[in-house]
């Protein structure tokens, strides 16, 4: 699986990526390292406990990464969470956190499997 | 009504006043005439008899004048002494026969008679006679021949020698009374008039007409007793008074029906008067004819004037009446109109104490929980919802209390329809999904999109008719709107623009389509009691459409749904669309609605543009590439901001990365420019251009980058890598992976980074650090502990030398307010993620070696 094919599986934009970081190692460095991210667990976490203001800070999180590596889809999941929760909780963000959720792991599974195809 | 009554009962008395004061005034003139032209009958016969009385007198004069000098003439000529006695009696018989005398005679002094031819003399009443005569001078005298004739005796002192021896007293000849009478006319047979000659006496010297009798007074009795009258003895004393007197004597004789006047004058060489009379038969009946035609003439006049008195009495009574009805209208329209407005004021007290109420009620309970954020946004959400509804009643309280004051006027400008339609229909769509209307917009017939007209009243005019007929349609029901056009009668400057919204909602009573226009009213049935507004919404509206010179009609039927029509005539505007033409450039248009892309296409061709259209980013980037790499790129790109997949920001990002910075991108979004202007003008669109796009909105959104092509697009300095090699900066950032991504890139720019994980790290680290160690800070907004704000004032506060060095905030957000609150806090500048090398190296240059 090359990177390209991770890209189009997380819905991402790989051409915009290479522009900006300029080599495949580099996106495949930190691409990597987005699995071990944890402001995923954060916002679960803060919106386990109620505590909007980190579970804002969390999806925001989630939205710089996300612009940094050019993951398209979750960055428009993830954006529009953390607009939900500016301002505190809004009754939205139930369901954008269950989507930032799928996306998450769709975004995680095509890592992995990547991560996989270098490993064989 | 007793008011009314007033006044007509005040009418009738004087109508009634006047017509009595009118008659009496004609009847006294006719009265006070009638009189009058009897007295002027008489004044005039008086002249007139005064006047025949004075010739007939004078006639007798000058006849006897005549006679007495004839006498006196056959003394001169035979004058006694000069012949012999026989001689003289001889020439004078002679000469008296020549001059008509029928008899002759010496008079002796003693009163006896020598005839000298003719018969013998007696006097009547010989003493006056004798005594003139012998006191020497000439007199006049009645007497008779032998036959008993009556003559008439003139004599002149003379003293002629009588038979006797005796010498006579006077020559007298004689000659036959009606001599006089004819001479004198005084028995005129065809006129109404005669005349006698009595002595003071009464008795007659000389008779006319049927009188008989010796004496004339005692003709007068008998005359009176004959035809009935009475004062016989008061006019004969008169008379004779005036004879005593020896003035003439004037009187008009009433006797039974009869008017006489009569007239008495002395007679000179006499004891004689002179006795006219007029019958005043004829004149009389005149007179009688005046009279009556007089008395006719003042009942006509006063008829007609009382006529006209009735008329003007009965039209001021109907104009009376009139206006009092009138009066009694305005008071009931401005009794209803004030109840109207009491309605309208507990109505409203009303409908501005609920949401009054929820901000009240609100504000305690957030309040209350201050501690518990989410119930203080619940509350704050909830306070804002009523506020604005506040704000809409307020704002339409304030528009009628404008109207109602004359204040408001029309702000007339260049309008297009079809973008007005557009934004409203924009604003509208949102409560029609809501609720689940079907929603129809039907624009046809455009003779011209441009006119001049004041768009933020004709757009209320419309959102007002749009959002009733949302408010008062159930969900699913329908809504139409229809917008189209035709030639005015106004000419061809004008352009009649028809504007239909159409509902199947609940409808109007027709006593509530009475009266909907009108201020401060709403249908006051169940149905709507919860609905929302102020009921001055179509009151606002009728006053615009009048106020442009329009019309609005409506039909409505209960249940049934209601249909509004507003005609205006608006004018149309100079700039027509047939100038609008832009140089034949190629332009892709990208916008994931297929119709809005081909309608775009359309109208570019239309202003002379060649147009292609796709439907999301990655395809418009292709489509570009391909294009640039032929060397026939496109001049413009029309980019949407909403896009599946790669959104419009992305998408811009990415064409400016393959094409360079030459070519203008515009986003074309319904958004406000403003919102977003400062993000996309981070990833290199040139500019804007707001949705709706019709004709108009594209020329003049486009227009600018005419001039701009050749001028303007000059290529950007070659990309160079800038060189920091050895600049120290700390960089902000909680996140680990964006960490090492910044790292990465900025120090292939020679940067040295230190990483603080948090505000207060940060902080911290830069405290610790000797002065200038740090070139600058790159701090990320949403931090734990410490935000990116709070670490930028706290370090501005530190008391270090470089306190102030150049901090720049990145952060994934990318508002306007978000870049305003950086520069409050202190921040120099601010960075979108991702992080770009080129805007990194730009800001750095600027602020590294400024």
């Amino acid at each position: 699986m090359t990177l390209q094919e991770c890209y189009a599986a997380m819905g991402g934009n790989y051409e915009e990526v290479l522009g900006r970081l300029r080599s495949d190692r580099l996106i495949q460095k930190f691409v990597l390292k987005f699995v071990d991210d944890g402001s995923y667990q954060l916002l679960l976490d803060s919106m386990a406990s109620q505590n909007y203001e980190d579970a804002f800070r969390a999806a925001h999180t989630i939205k710089g990464v996300c612009q940094n590596l050019g993951l398209t889809r979750l960055l428009n999941s993830s954006s529009q969470l953390s607009e939900a929760l500016r301002h505190g909780y809004t009754p939205e963000a139930d369901g954008l956190v269950e989507q930032v959720g799928t996306d998450y792991q769709e975004t995680i599974g095509a890592i992995r499997a990547f991560q996989a195809s270098l490993g064989a | 009504m007793n008011n009314n009554k007033t006044p007509l009962r005040f009418l009738m008395v004087s109508l009634i006043a006047l017509s009595l004061l009118c008659v009496c005034i004609f009847s006294f003139l006719a009265f006070y005439m009638s009189r009058r032209s009897e007295d002027t009958i008489s004044n005039v016969g008086k002249i007139y008899m005064s006047g025949m009385s004075q010739q007939i007198s004078m006639h007798f004069e000058t006849t006897m004048d005549l006679r007495l000098s004839q006498v006196e003439a056959l003394v001169e000529t035979n004058f006694p002494g000069t012949k012999s006695r026989d001689d003289l009696v001889e020439d004078l018989v002679y000469s008296a026969r020549a001059r008509g005398f029928e008899h002759l005679a010496f008079y002796s002094t003693d009163g006896t008679f020598e005839t000298l031819y003719g018969s013998e003399l007696t006097v009547i009443d010989p003493e006056p006679f004798l005594a003139s005569l012998n006191a020497s001078g000439k007199k006049i005298a009645v007497g008779t021949d032998a036959y008993g004739t009556r003559l008439v005796l003139m004599g002149v002192s003379s003293t002629y020698p009588m038979s006797g021896g005796k010498t006579c007293t006077a020559l007298v000849a004689a000659l036959p009374v009606d001599y006089i009478s004819d001479t004198l006319s005084l028995d005129n047979e065809d006129g109404m008039m005669y005349s006698h000659i009595i002595r003071q006496d009464g008795t007659f010297v000389i008779r006319s007409g049927e009188a008989f009798r010796d004496s004339y007074f005692d003709r007068i009795y008998a005359i009176y007793d004959e035809l009935g009258g009475s004062d016989a003895g008061r006019h004969v004393q008169e008379l004779q008074a005036a004879m005593d007197a020896g003035e003439d004597y004037s009187t008009v004789l009433v006797i039974g029906k009869e008017h006489r006047h009569l007239l008495c004058t002395k007679l000179p060489y006499s004891e004689w008067y002179l006795v006219v009379v007029v019958p005043y038969g004829s004149l009389n009946e005149e007179i009688a004819h005046l009279s009556h035609q007089w008395g006719c003439m003042a009942i006509v006049g006063c008829a007609i004037v009382l006529a006209a008195l009735l008329l003007i009495f009965f039209r001021y009574i109907q104009i009376t009446k009139q206006q009092m009805a009138e009066l009694e209208q305005a008071r009931q329209t401005a009794v209803a109109a004030n109840k109207a407005k009491s309605e309208f004021l507990s109505n409203m007290s009303h409908d501005i104490r609920t949401p009054m109420n929820a901000i009240v009620g609100m504000t305690a309970i957030a309040t209350a929980n201050i501690e518990n954020t989410q119930q203080v946004q619940h509350c704050l959400k909830k306070i804002a919802l009523s506020s604005k509804h506040l704000l809409n009643l307020i704002n339409d309280v304030l528009d009628m209390s404008k109207i109602e004051s004359g204040k408001m006027t029309l702000n007339i400008d260049q309008v297009s329809l079809r973008e007005m339609m557009d934004g409203i229909v924009n604003i509208v769509q949102p409560q029609v999904r809501a609720k689940q209307q079907q929603f129809d917009i039907f624009i046809h017939d455009i003779l011209s999109e441009n006119v001049c007209c004041d768009s933020v009243r004709l757009n209320q005019v419309v959102l007002n008719l749009l959002s009733n007929a949302v408010k008062f349609t159930p969900v699913e029901g329908s809504i139409h709107i229809a917008l189209y056009q035709e030639p005015s009668p106004q000419g061809d400057d004008f352009v009649r623009t028809h504007l239909l919204v159409k509902d199947s909602g609940i409808g109007m009573s027709p006593e509530f389509q009475a009266k909907i226009f009108d201020s401060f009213s709403r249908e006051d049935s169940r149905r709507v009691q919860r609905t929302e507004g102020t009921g001055l919404g179509m009151a606002i509206t009728k006053f615009i459409v009048d106020a442009m010179g329009g019309t609005i009609q409506l039909r409505s039927e209960q249940g049934r749904g209601s249909e509004f029509h507003v005609t205006l005539d608006l004018e149309v505007s100079t700039i027509q669309e047939t100038d609008m033409v832009l140089p034949d450039w190629n332009m892709l248009v990208v916008d994931d609605d297929r119709e809005l892309c081909e309608s775009t296409v359309a109208s570019l061709k239309s202003i002379g543009l060649h147009a292609e259209w796709t439907l999301d980013g990655e395809n418009a980037v292709r489509m570009a590439e391909e294009r640039f790499q032929r060397h026939d790129g496109y001049h413009i790109i029309l980019l949407d901001w909403k896009l599946p997949g790669m959104d419009g920001i992305e998408t811009a990002r990415e064409l400016r990365r393959r094409l360079g910075e030459n070519i203008p991108i515009l986003l074309i979004s319904a958004y406000d420019w403003g919102d977003i202007e400062a993000e996309a003008k981070s990833v290199g669109i040139n500019g804007f251009i707001s949705k709706p796009l019709f004709k108009s909105t594209l020329f003049y959104g486009l227009r600018p980058y005419v001039d701009a092509e050749e001028t303007v697009l000059e290529p950007l300095p070659e990309e160079h890598e800038a060189d920091f090699t050895g600049r120290r900066i700390l960089l902000a950032e909680d996140n680990e992976l964006n960490w090492e991504i910044a790292d990465e890139l900025l120090s292939s720019l020679g940067l040295e980074l230190d990483w603080a994980e948090n505000g207060k790290i940060c902080v911290e680290k830069f405290s610790a650090a000797a002065p200038g160690w740090y070139d600058a800070v790159f701090m990320d907004l949403r931090m734990p502990i410490m935000t990116g704000y709070e670490a930028t004032q706290a370090i501005r506060a530190l008391d270090r030398p470089d306190a102030s060095l150049p901090i720049i905030a990145m952060t994934a957000d990318a508002f306007s307010e978000d870049i305003q609150r950086c520069l409050e806090a202190g921040m120099n500048a601010h960075i979108a993620k991702p992080i770009d090398l080129r805007e990194v190296s730009r800001l750095l240059e600027k602020y590294l070696n400024s």
